[in-house]
């Protein structure tokens, strides 16, 4: 038998051009739609720490009531949402990314402002409103440790969400706010979950466990 | 990166190669002249039908055969019958003499098996052309004479149909409706770069010189028509493909006759792709260096994903076990939906690449299914085909060939029937 020709040889190149063309189309089309993601999160965030800044002062300078529902939902609205868009960029693009670091940053800054509001909220008006610190990490040593809490914490939250704020804090980030708040707390750099400023845990087998302290 | 994602990767753009490859041979191909034979020209041909326990079946592919457009006098009809146990012969009895013109015989014998029943007819064939076709398949009336009209050019040794099946009902047939759909986009671009290696034993046209000299049916081979495919290739031979010619198979209906056929076929696969190990060579052209390896790369992903995910999957349940005992079974947390549902499935899916490229392969399996409905003429709710065959066949198909390697492994006889 006679060797059989090639279709045509060109035609292997053309097809391997094609595919790689459709294929960085692809993820450059991905890209874009995370990119679009971290514009959401940067819109979400402004209107957020507007409303606690606004709040705050109005109550220093002005003696507003913050004690109303309404005040909470406002300044509250969505502050998990916008945590879950910033793990998904943290994927997406990676936890050494600029631009998540960056947005990071400034979800940790909205959290404690929340947080530190939250507090205030409790004291100038006799509520006993729960809050969770949870000190996570991306450090691939406590990647699963970390999971296991974050994933624990979401039905505790979703259980007790009328009285319970939960803040999710990466413990490595590269921040002045993040090492007082590691110093204040006497924290380490391994994933801990701290309830009402007191109760801390490394660790949590079953919901009972951090629900006996609620408020 | 990890080395999970770096196959993936590896898969989807291998995927995206082969597709953009296979049409980009198949526009070439268009603008390719093939000598034809006009409808008078058409050679005499003999029609074998090999049976065993078909009574169900049998009259009305006899009668489907009988009702075929051919030249008057150039189309004969071989029944050969394995040693059916049923009613088979006696139906088929009382097609003998001439019908509709088309000299009709049957032979009994005992049960040698498919190859051997086929090897029975061909002794006694008459026709330049062989046609071998199932008990159980019916035909379009213009199929043969469009499929034999390319036996013009010398080096045509095999002419394939197009298949599907007859009436698809259920999710076992209605995933064979895509698979085959897909199947008729496949076999027009093998037969592109002259690389058809599958010719479907239901229903194909064969020239008899090549049985003359290189031997008939292999007899005790599970997958004889793949066996002749091959050897046809083997020795340097075309095979063209009509897929205008439309052919009717009756598939399977359960999961247990649809995983015997796919053991027989995968078997057979096996098999003869080691007889004729020799073609994985440069001396093949695109059949050696590109279609057959890549034919077997897809199954080595099928079969690698379907231990992936089924590892993966069975870690999950225990995870998800142990987690749903730590939250005292609490499931208010998955019911929870908020304003910005729409917004996080567009941003959870849609930034995700390998979803992309899903989305992609499948929008190309719409073009390839849409290609064969627009070819054959006849679309049926092929979206719905499509549907199913999306959910089951990825697992199926990498379960079927898991099951098809511990039988080979362990040395089990795989039958034909």
């Amino acid at each position: 038998m006679e060797n059989r020709k090639y279709s045509d040889k060109k035609r292997y190149l053309w097809a391997a051009i094609i595919a790689a063309i459709i294929f960085f189309l692809i993820i450059k089309g991905s890209y874009f739609v995370s990119y679009l993601e971290f514009q959401r999160v940067a819109s979400l965030q402004d209107p957020i720490s507007y409303e606690i800044f606004g709040d705050k002062l109005e109550y220093s300078l002005f003696g507003k009531d913050i004690c109303t529902e309404e005040t909470y939902q406002k300044i509250s609205g969505d502050l998990g949402y916008q945590g879950q868009l910033i793990g998904q960029l943290e994927k997406r693009f990676g936890v050494n990314d600029p631009k998540v670091i960056f947005r990071k940053k400034f979800y940790t800054l909205v959290q404690l402002e929340h947080f530190e509001f939250i507090k205030l909220i409790n004291k100038e008006c006799n509520k006993s409103i729960n809050s969770i610190l949870f000190f996570y990490s991306n450090k691939e040593a406590d990647l699963d440790n970390s999971e296991q809490l974050g994933k624990i914490l979401e039905p505790i939250y979703h259980r007790n969400k009328d009285n319970l704020v939960l803040y999710s804090l990466d413990i490595n980030l590269d921040s002045d706010i993040m090492k007082s708040l590691k110093e204040k707390y006497h924290i380490g750099n391994e994933p801990l979950v701290m309830l009402n400023e007191e109760h801390k845990f490394t660790q949590i087998n079953n919901v009972n466990e951090i629900e006996q302290y609620l408020r | 990166m990890s080395l999970m994602s770096t196959v993936i990767y590896i898969s989807i753009y291998i995927g995206l190669f082969t597709i953009s490859f296979y049409v980009l041979s198949m526009i070439a191909a268009k603008k390719k002249i093939v000598p034809e034979y006009k409808f008078e020209e058409l050679p005499k041909t003999s029609i074998l039908i090999a049976m065993f326990n078909e009574e169900k079946t049998i009259k009305k592919t006899i009668e489907s055969a009988l009702n075929l457009k051919y030249p008057k006098g150039k189309l004969e009809l071989i029944i050969i019958d394995d040693g059916s146990k049923d009613k088979s012969l006696s139906i088929a009895k009382k097609f003998e003499g001439i019908r509709k013109g088309i000299r009709v015989r049957v032979l009994h014998q005992e049960n040698t098996g498919k190859g051997g029943a086929l090897n029975a007819g061909l002794k006694i064939a008459t026709g330049e052309i062989i046609v071998s076709m199932d008990a159980d398949t019916y035909v379009e009336k213009n199929s043969l004479s469009a499929m034999n009209r390319f036996f013009k050019k010398p080096e045509v040794m095999c002419v394939t149909p197009s298949m599907i099946p007859y009436k698809p009902k259920g999710a076992i047939q209605r995933l064979q409706h895509a698979e085959y759909l897909l199947g008729i986009f496949l076999r027009s671009a093998f037969a592109s770069v002259n690389a058809e290696h599958i010719a479907p034993g239901a229903f194909s046209s064969y020239r008899k010189s090549f049985f003359d000299k290189y031997g008939g049916y292999e007899e005790g081979n599970i997958t004889e028509d793949l066996e002749v495919t091959f050897r046809i290739q083997y020795n340097g031979y075309e095979i063209e493909n009509c897929p205008e010619a439309l052919v009717y198979t009756v598939a399977p209906t359960k999961f247990k006759e649809i995983l015997i056929q796919r053991r027989r076929w995968y078997s057979g696969l096996i098999h003869n792709t080691i007889k004729y190990r020799q073609m994985f060579s440069r001396k093949y052209g695109d059949l050696g260096t590109f279609v057959l390896p890549i034919a077997w790369i897809s199954i080595f992903f099928s079969v690698f994903f379907l231990f992936y995910m089924v590892i993966k999957g069975v870690l999950s349940i225990i995870s998800e076990i142990s987690f749903l005992m730590s939250i005292n079974f609490y499931f208010g947390g998955y019911l929870q939906f908020n304003k910005y549902l729409l917004e996080r499935i567009f941003f959870t899916y849609l930034a995700d690449p390998v979803i992309l490229f899903f989305l992609l392969f499948v929008g190309m399996m719409f073009f390839y299914a849409r290609y064969a409905t627009k070819r054959i003429g006849k679309t049926g709710n092929f979206s719905l085909s499509l549907f199913v065959f999306l959910i089951l066949y990825p697992i199926l198909f990498g379960f079927w060939w898991v099951m098809t390697l511990v039988y080979s492994l362990f040395n089990k006889k795989v039958v034909w029937r």
